[in-house]
């Protein structure tokens, strides 16, 4: 039982009492209630449930500005519709804005208006945030980032003996004592980071960009302080705590003193840093930041590494993560560097930048009370997949692996989950 | 709390099948819990891989690094992807009776 207190909703109603922000304002009342953005939505398509579409969670956060920002929402609210921020409230928030939507934004590019819907969501999130109503699953993972550095918890000690064994294996595999995996050294051309399960559980990732950055002759390196490239608080909702994330990362490149940033394969580590945070933090980054997926095609068409795309001879699809391809423009480089190291390639429908939403991002991995509602929306992904015919799906972003891992198992898919750098490396031919 | 029930027991887990006490797990839980993930029959390399993650979750409080898995159990790093194909952490841990860990897992 949920008993808000003023000082809450106080707290809450002053993520939208923002009149400097146009943005939200003007997103806030424009919807048109037109209904084209239903079919775009994963999870109104999975469930045909009409309380799920995005106009419907615009409404939710517009109903209450309503009540308290306009003048007939304050007067006759039952009239407009308006709706009061109370007890009762808060369980349909939290559900809409936290369970029910990825923040994939796919409805935007739907919209017949163009409303960032996404962008409203996650201000509902912010609200919710602000009066303590991030589910808890997800905040523990916001709360590891904060208190360790990473969002695994993973020690210094566990870090550096993970690094050390992949770069012994690599080693051996090369047959090259000078393969390495650096850790902190200064003025390298490209600071690299990791999503926190390639050390933890899934490190065929590391080992393969390793050795990509050795064929490349690469100069670079990995902190051993903020290797982290997640960023959850961005999905909680919570800046001040996203804050704190980005500005670790900014430091410690200003710190080694590294020309490039070079993000890891993860959809939101991307948005939430290299396009978003300038906004919340309200600076100008001093240094390169680029995807290692951009990183990966440049490699191949400059010729700095040689590919061999006759190696892998399965069927191979591309999941796009929508971080990547509608938020972050990453849409033509995966498949030019797909184009190069695999002979047999076959889009899903709908692809690019139209594709669906794998139903595990926005945080939803983290929280475990929507895994039975993940499942059903990811039924459309499993469905494109099977369609495809292919034996291994390539996504580069670690969330989307674990999601299509999920997926491969539960709807029996018997397909291989891979990422981009993990395909490069296979196809790679050594001098 | 959710509930999930194999061969008529019942188990409290969270919302993605994690068992919400972890407490009263054994190796009799394990092997339903196996089972429920369609894998019918644990090898020895399975339960070294199980005993190794149980053992290091009472004496650290959370799941071991891979790293350790592989060099504890001798167990190569990609058959470990075969033998539990939802991962470490969805698969072996969920059968070692942890709770899940956080992040992109």
């Amino acid at each position: 039982m949920i008993t808000l207190s003023q000082n809450q909703i106080d707290r809450g109603l002053d993520i939208l009492n923002n009149l400097d922000n146009s943005k939200l304002l003007t997103h806030l009342n424009s919807c048109v209630h037109c209904g084209l953005c239903s079919t775009s939505c994963i999870y109104f398509l999975a469930d045909q449930d009409p309380t799920l579409t995005p106009a419907n969670k615009v409404d939710l956060l517009a109903s209450i500005y309503r009540r308290y920002f306009t003048f007939l929402g304050k007067t006759f609210p039952a009239i407009t519709g308006a709706r009061s921020l109370n007890d009762d409230l808060i369980p349909e928030m939290v559900d809409k804005f936290f369970g029910a939507c990825t923040m994939c934004s796919r409805c935007n590019i739907h919209c017949s208006i163009g409303l960032d819907i996404a962008f409203l969501v996650r201000t509902g999130r912010m609200m919710l945030s602000e009066m303590g109503f991030v589910p808890a699953t997800l905040q523990s993972t916001v709360n590891a980032a904060l208190s360790t550095g990473n969002n695994m918890g993973i020690t210094y000690d566990e870090f550096v003996d993970t690094i050390q064994w992949l770069e012994e294996d690599l080693q051996d595999e090369l047959n090259d004592t000078t393969a390495s995996i650096p850790l902190n050294q200064p003025d390298k051309n490209v600071m690299y980071t990791l999503n926190p399960r390639e050390p933890k559980f899934f490190p065929l990732s590391i080992s393969a960009m390793a050795k990509v950055f050795h064929a490349a002759k690469e100069s670079w390196t990995i902190s051993t302080e903020m290797y982290d490239v997640t960023n959850y608080a961005f999905f909680s909702g919570n800046l001040a705590e996203a804050s704190i994330i980005a500005h670790r990362m900014m430091n410690e490149m200003e710190k080694l003193g590294a020309k490039e940033l070079i993000l890891a394969e993860c959809g939101h580590g991307d948005r939430a840093f290299r396009w978003e945070a300038p906004n919340y933090l309200k600076i100008h980054f001093n240094f390169n930041i680029r995807t290692s997926i951009e990183l990966l095609a440049d490699y191949i068409k400059s010729g700095r590494i040689k590919v061999n795309k006759n190696i892998i001879k399965q069927k191979v699809t591309l999941h796009d993560p929508c971080n990547l391809v509608r938020n972050g423009g990453i849409v033509e480089e995966q498949r030019y560097v797909l184009s190069q190291t695999v002979t047999d390639f076959v889009e899903m429908t709908p692809h690019g930048i139209d594709n669906y939403c794998c139903g595990g991002g926005g945080g939803q991995l983290a929280m475990s009370e929507y895994n039975e509602r993940r499942m059903k929306t990811g039924k459309l992904k499993a469905d494109q997949i099977r369609n495809t015919g292919a034996q291994i799906v390539v996504t580069p972003c670690h969330n989307c692996v674990d999601q299509l891992t999920q997926l491969n198992s539960y709807y029996k898919l018997n397909v291989q989950i891979k990422t981009l750098a993990e395909i490069v490396a296979d196809a790679l031919v050594l001098d | 709390m959710a509930t999930l029930e194999i061969d008529g027991r019942v188990f409290e887990v969270d919302g993605d099948g994690f068992l919400a006490t972890p407490e009263i797990w054994n190796e009799e839980v394990a092997q339903l819990f196996a089972k429920y993930d369609g894998l019918t029959e644990l090898t020895d390399k399975h339960w070294a891989i199980v005993r190794f993650i149980r053992r290091n979750f009472e004496e650290k409080g959370n799941a071991p690094m891979i790293r350790s898995i592989c060099q504890d159990t001798g167990v190569k790093l990609r058959e470990i992807y075969e033998l539990f194909p939802l991962g470490p952490a969805r698969g072996a841990c969920r059968v070692a009776g942890l709770p899940k860990p956080d992040g992109c897992v």
